[in-house]
């Protein structure tokens, strides 16, 4: 594999994981009434349309 | 929470033609109707206190018109005791600003409880709101040989009444025909209370600035308020509380007591409401089976021999059952990894996917059988009943904690996940011993700490029974829970000194469990976890790999373990190898501590990752158990010793390391100063409890 590619490729993965934390963080912050966590409490669901 | 009742309620939105609250006395079935109207899932169980928030869900009437239903935390009264109650209060009363008052309540009635459930009725009648009782539980009322006549019954109280079994959908239609009626007139009986006091009530009623079909029930609550609770009402202004207390005095003046005398006229009128509705039968046979169950499960000897019996048996199928799904993911991981590498030529990117993605990702999946056992127990815990049951057994305990057995549940629930069972502490009446119970909660053993566990275990005693393997881990689970009363005793005895308050706890009926509720269930968590894997997880893995492997060694002839000792992470595990030096540990155990603090199950993930980096330079990846076993310390003598082991468990078993919990105990406690001193406090405590054992270990000659 071409080193620059590799490198570029490393690169975009790693960029993308942080700023999956940081989308999520700022999501959270925003979001206010959620419990904030994917535990499966329900609090999460709030809101959702049924049937 | 609460707000000014002045603040007006937002307007619905455009396709909602009704606002629906369901509310009811615990346990008797509200989330059940959720359910089944809306078709949503939200948690239900059979003990009380499931529900501490309320839970929104749409669903349509007999002619298509769409209504927002709302699930609220159940409540015996409206003069609440606890946040949870609280909630169901402020929202029937529309005190809530993002909450409008419901159109219509669906007051769902234990038929096998009636007069009980009634007095919740006959409150939420003095309301003004429409109202369609839901009777609930026919079957089992039925069964104790309970006759209710529903004519009489909806004679009495004059709302439509349903008869129904939610848990197999009877009475859903005539529920909703019921809701769907339009228009639906406000209750024109309630309770009759004495002419002096419905006098001053109204007279309070036309001081509040509140709106009018609410004034009379809001000036009702007031004017039943003790003194104290009365000086601590921030809803309304100085001049309507001295106004109640005035009333109040008038009232014990003219020889009423304000408090009691509206809750006699209740009771009364209740009492006409059972003699013409209400007929019990020989109720022998059915008083007796869950009496005989609950000598042997709440019996001060065999309650707790039946306790953790059932614990070392959920611990022991963790073992055994879950050993072979947990090899066929660990095979679809190693052959996944081998893929990639003969299709791939060496590079980053490749490593990055085999020993930071697969490697990282792969070593949490693993677990997912042993996480979905434990949730199987829970399950039936939850929906036979016994979680009451348990509460009560733990009650002396508690007491000697300065705790009571309510705080129990939470705790119990905290087995599987902290979270749900520090929003279960609603259910708590006295905020000191709230707030204890949620400084305490996290040190019982989360699912999250399994895969730790299971690890530490494998390397600990290789080759031994699941017997034994479950012994430990039924230790460790039991060192959190000690820790925890513990902890309770001293921050009651010193931080948030307060009265022990006596347990009052619904017994439920045992009950068979729903399987496919429990399987559901299952299915859920089985979902949340992969997703899990599958972001938080794998975006961790990622970073982790990436301070695993950057900055590259100037020296290009470095080993694969020099150039970790000289990555960011190695740098890390270097900066804090004095701290846990005296743990046993050495900095690369530091590197998975670090990795581990926003969630504790990353640490099997992180130290998979490491051998899996390291273990390149003779192309031999055994399982990660059998790494471990091999690492030596410079001076040759191993790594994981068994008080390494014992020390980590513990350590694992105490410290936080579990961002969302600290986000949510930041929300519940509405400040940073508790969790941060959660953090600070049980950091302190892991640290010094591995340094106990592996200190005292090795003095006492052990290694």
């Amino acid at each position: 594999m071409n080193p620059l590619l590799d490198q570029l490729a490393v690169a975009a993965i790693v960029s993308g994981a942080l700023a999956f934390f940081v989308v999520r963080f700022l999501r959270k912050r925003a979001g206010g009434k959620n419990c904030g966590s994917d535990c499966g409490c329900g609090t999460s669901k709030a809101g959702k349309v049924g049937r | 929470m609460s707000s000014p009742a002045t603040i007006s309620a937002p307007p619905p939105s455009r396709d909602v033609t009704r606002h629906v609250a369901i509310a009811g006395n615990p346990n008797c079935g509200k989330s059940t109707i959720f359910n089944a109207l809306t078709g949503l899932r939200q948690k239900v169980g059979n003990y009380p206190g499931v529900t501490v928030e309320k839970k929104t869900g749409r669903f349509f009437g007999s002619h298509g018109e769409a209504m927002e239903l709302l699930d609220l935390p159940g409540s015996y009264s409206l003069q609440v005791r606890s946040p949870d109650e609280a909630v169901a209060r402020d929202v029937l009363l529309g005190r809530q600003s993002d909450t409008p008052r419901p159109d219509i309540i669906i007051c769902v009635v234990d038929a096998s409880n009636l007069e009980r459930n009634l007095y919740l009725v006959a409150q939420m009648l003095e309301l003004n709101i429409p109202i369609v009782v839901a009777l609930n539980m026919v079957d089992v009322a039925e069964k104790n040989g309970i006759v209710i006549d529903i004519m009489a019954l909806r004679e009495k109280i004059g709302v439509p009444v349903i008869p129904m079994v939610a848990t197999k959908g009877t009475g859903l239609i005539e529920l909703r025909q019921a809701v769907s009626r339009s228009p639906l007139p406000s209750p024109a009986i309630c309770a009759q209370m004495p002419i002096v006091l419905e006098r001053e009530v109204m007279t309070l009623a036309k001081q509040l600035p509140v709106a009018q079909e609410v004034a009379r029930g809001e000036a009702l609550l007031l004017l039943t308020l003790h003194e104290a609770a009365l000086d601590d009402v921030t809803h309304h202004d100085r001049a309507i509380i001295e106004a109640t207390k005035a009333a109040q005095q008038r009232l014990v003046t003219a020889g009423i007591d304000p408090i009691s005398a509206p809750v006699d006229a209740r009771y009364d009128w209740i009492g006409g409401i059972c003699a013409a509705a209400h007929h019990t039968g020989d109720s022998h046979f059915a008083t007796s089976i869950s009496d005989k169950l609950d000598g042997w499960l709440t019996h001060r000897v065999w309650g707790w021999v039946a306790f953790l019996g059932m614990m070392a048996l959920m611990f022991f199928c963790i073992f055994t059952i879950a050993q072979v799904p947990m090899d066929w993911i660990k095979a679809g991981a190693d052959a996944l990894s081998k893929w990639v590498e003969g299709h791939m030529a060496e590079s980053d990117l490749r490593g990055l996917l085999t020993d930071g993605v697969i490697a990282g990702v792969g070593g949490v999946v693993v677990f997912l059988p042993q996480i979905l056992i434990l949730y199987f127990f829970l399950g039936i815990l939850e929906d036979t009943g016994y979680m009451a049951r348990a509460a009560f057994i733990m009650d002396r305990l508690m007491t000697k904690a300065g705790l009571h057995g309510k705080s129990f549940i939470p705790m119990l629930s905290s087995f599987a996940c902290a979270i749900p069972g520090i929003m279960a502490t609603r259910t708590i009446e006295s905020r000191k011993d709230r707030l204890v119970t949620i400084l305490v909660a996290p040190l019982m053993s989360c699912s999250a700490r399994i895969p730790v566990y299971t690890i530490m275990i494998a390397v600990l005693i290789p080759g031994h029974s699941s017997m034994q393997k479950a012994l430990i881990m039924l230790s460790m689970y039991i060192l959190g829970a000690v820790v925890a009363f513990a902890m309770a005793w001293l921050f009651k005895k010193r931080l948030l000194k307060g009265e022990t308050p006596m347990l009052l706890l619904e017994m439920p009926p045992y009950r068979l469990p729903s399987w496919k509720g429990v399987a559901l269930r299952m299915w859920e968590r089985a979902g949340l976890f992969l997703r899990r894997a599958g972001t938080v997880i794998l975006a961790l893995s990622i970073l982790l790999w990436a301070l695993m492997n950057y900055p590259k060694p100037a020296n290009t002839e470095a080993t694969k373990s020099e150039a970790l000792a000289q990555s960011l992470a190695g740098k890390m595990g270097h900066t804090i190898q004095p701290l846990i030096a005296p743990l046993g540990y050495d900095w690369k155990i530091g590197i998975g501590l670090i990795g581990s603090f926003a969630a504790r199950e990353t640490f099997v993930g992180t130290m998979s990752q490491m051998y899996s980096i390291e273990s390149k330079e003779d192309e031999d990846i055994g399982p990660l158990r059998d790494k471990m076993i091999a690492e030596k310390r410079s001076d040759g003598s191993p790594i994981f010793t068994p008080l390494v082991c014992i020390g980590l468990m513990v350590f694992y078993v105490l410290a936080m390391q579990c961002i969302s919990t600290v986000a949510i105990v930041r929300r519940e406690t509405n400040s940073w100063r508790w969790p941060l001193f959660q953090i600070a406090y049980m950091t302190g405590l892991a640290w010094l409890g591995a340094f106990i054992v592996y200190q005292g270990g090795r003095l006492l000659g052990f290694h």
